[in-house]
């Protein structure tokens, strides 16, 4: 493949592929073209011409500016959510699935079948009584109910991936540990953890970007504008009546930021896990 | 799987529970102890607070009676008709990828693919918003550009469908009849990176070698198609299958956000969740919403069960 001509000559005989492939990518990320596009203008230059770029001397950085301001004390809140949700998420995930697959445990069958029936179970069933559970916790308001709803809500899905991968690692490792006079935790955090490495990564990216993404619950949850995460800070951007488009725009792509630094680390490992078939489902 | 454990190492393995606890905590108090609560409240009339009344089924009668429930149970079986074609194009995106015989290219696209998810998913909507704009939406200039608008507007006079109008902008968000049309459209061409690359994951068995002999004997692209590559997919698709009905018939975020609390113009775009959630923080109707969160559940469950009762897929 390293042969120019080779390969100028397989890219040519799959045109037609890429030509079709292109088609859809580049629809998809129209999205991102327009935020960035649109968020270098005012509003008058927007009117007069909305789908061009205009040139560099003409960007207006005050957008900017103006989302920075506005934007970043959300993210600071969502970072805050999304990233305690995750870590705990994920290890009471690994304590969970290591139970399941290490011994078979007496109740161990029953409570298998209580955590997979919650896969049935849509989570919408639950918003309103959950509201009620919240406020009698006199945590309506808080960061840490939606911690503890994103903790709650992967628990199933991750225990799920998590068992069968574990299941699959060589019994003698468990073993050998033992006679060594591993506890349990010791077995976990030096066996399991570093041999799904790939997975456990996989699973955080996943649930991080489920907390990311939310917005329903925390629009019902908080109430104080300090506490905003980015989807709620974005919903009573929207609600304004009158629309400055290239500000709107600027903050849309503000609060894509922290994304873009999760994929610029993490892009590799998550699209090599999921290609790879980590979720078999 | 593990073996069962002897009486005497279980005595010794005990702490093992500790494990299992914390998990197991979190879901009783987040999840079954909400949703046994919304079992015993959906047959209360409740507003929230301390007192509630005990009125039997009646909730369940009402709901039965409800004209804006019925209907967006109408709506919503629709909608899971279109997720039905909405995920034609992920899986001819997974196939046209695996295609090709460039390795780099195949990482490339897969790159390619999951760079629209640096964009949160309320963002897309939004900007999904802006596309159908009736003034400065793209989809209106797209249109109008390529004349499109007049063709839709003479179809529009012979069938009398009275949505498109040669001197107006289109309204996709506030003419009634184009609102289902609309949350059809949103999200065009509705690949999601995940579906694509767990396809492609489905994919990898079949080498090169079986394509070189799928060629040699004569195989065109579509039969390959069918009787090579679907036939190894079909787990995934019905997974990502199951997903997608799930997250339609209980999802109400995008017919909050893109319409509103009633579900557009003649409450077109109004689906269960979307009525739950009015019921409940609009009207302080717990009871009630709780009732619908019932009928909800049942719904989905029934629409589980019609997947694998039918949809059976040989492994």
């Amino acid at each position: 493949m390293r042969d120019p001509a080779v390969r100028l000559s397989t890219l040519r005989r799959d045109g037609s592929k890429h030509v079709l492939i292109l088609f859809f990518v580049l629809i998809a990320l129209l999205p991102i073209y327009m935020m960035i596009e649109v968020s270098m203008k005012d509003t008058a230059t927007f009117y007069r011409n909305p789908w061009l770029p205009t040139s560099p001397t003409e960007w207006h950085w005050e957008n900017w500016t103006y989302a920075f301001h506005l934007i970043v004390p959300y993210i600071a809140n969502t970072v805050f959510v999304a990233v305690t949700g995750t870590f705990c998420s994920l290890f009471l995930a690994i304590l969970g699935a290591y139970f399941f697959s290490r011994h078979r445990m007496p109740f161990s069958g029953i409570l298998w079948a209580g955590f997979l029936a919650l896969m049935l179970m849509p989570s919408v069933v639950n918003i309103t009584p959950l509201f009620m559970v919240l406020k009698s916790l006199k945590m309506l308001n808080t960061l840490w109910a939606l911690i503890l709803l994103g903790v709650a809500g992967g628990q199933v899905f991750n225990i799920f991936v998590l068992r069968n991968f574990i299941d699959d690692l060589p019994r003698d490792l468990f073993e050998a540990a033992e006679i060594d006079g591993a506890s349990h935790l010791q077995q976990v955090l030096t066996i399991v953890i570093p041999m799904s490495g790939p997975i456990i990564g996989t699973l955080a990216i996943l649930s991080f970007l489920g907390i990311w993404n939310d917005f329903l619950m925390p629009f019902i949850v908080l109430r104080d504008p300090g506490l905003f995460t980015v989807g709620v800070g974005l919903i009573y951007l929207d609600g304004e009546y009158v629309k400055q488009w290239g500000e709107i725009m600027a903050a849309y792509f503000v609060a894509s930021i922290p994304l873009i630094v999760l994929f610029l680390f993490t892009m590799r490992l998550f699209v090599r896990g999921l290609s790879a078939g980590a979720l078999k489902g | 799987m593990a073996a069962p454990l002897s009486r005497q190492k279980l005595l010794r393995e005990w702490k093992l529970y500790f494990f299992i606890v914390p998990s197991l905590a979190v879901i009783m108090g987040f999840v079954y102890y909400p949703a046994a609560s919304a079992i015993y409240h959906s047959f209360f009339q409740w507003a929230g607070g301390e007192t509630r009344h005990w009125v039997g089924l009646d909730n369940f009668r009402r709901a039965f009676q409800d004209k804006v429930l019925l209907r967006s149970f109408g709506t919503v079986s629709i909608l899971v008709v279109f997720n039905l074609f909405q995920m034609i194009p992920s899986i001819l995106l997974a196939v046209l990828i695996h295609r090709l015989r460039s390795e780099r290219w195949q990482y490339l696209y897969r790159v390619m693919l999951v760079v629209p998810m640096i964009v949160p998913t309320l963002v897309t909507l939004f900007i999904w918003k802006f596309f159908l704009d009736p003034n400065i939406g793209l989809l209106n200039s797209l249109l109008d550009f390529t004349g499109a608008k007049d063709a839709l507007v003479s179809l529009d006079h012979f069938f009398g469908w009275g949505v498109f109008f040669a001197g107006s902008p289109i309204g996709w968000l506030s003419q009634p009849k184009l609102i289902l049309p609309s949350l059809f459209i949103w999200g065009f061409p509705w690949i999601g990176a995940i579906s694509v690359l767990m396809f492609l994951a489905g994919l990898q068995s079949i080498g090169l070698d079986i394509y070189e002999a799928a060629e040699l004997d004569g195989v065109g692209p579509f039969r390959k198609f069918f009787y090579i590559e679907l036939p190894l997919i079909l787990t995934q698709i019905r997974l990502n299958l199951v997903l997608l009905i799930i997250g339609t018939v209980g999802g109400y975020g995008l017919q909050l956000e893109m319409l509103d609390l009633f579900g557009g113009p003649d409450g077109r775009g109004m689906v269960p969740g979307l009525w739950m959630y009015n019921r409940a923080f609009f009207n302080g109707e717990f009871g009630y919403a709780c009732a619908i969160g019932m009928i909800l559940f049942a719904f989905i469950l029934l629409l589980t069960f019609v997947n694998n009762r039918y949809v059976r897929i040989e492994k």
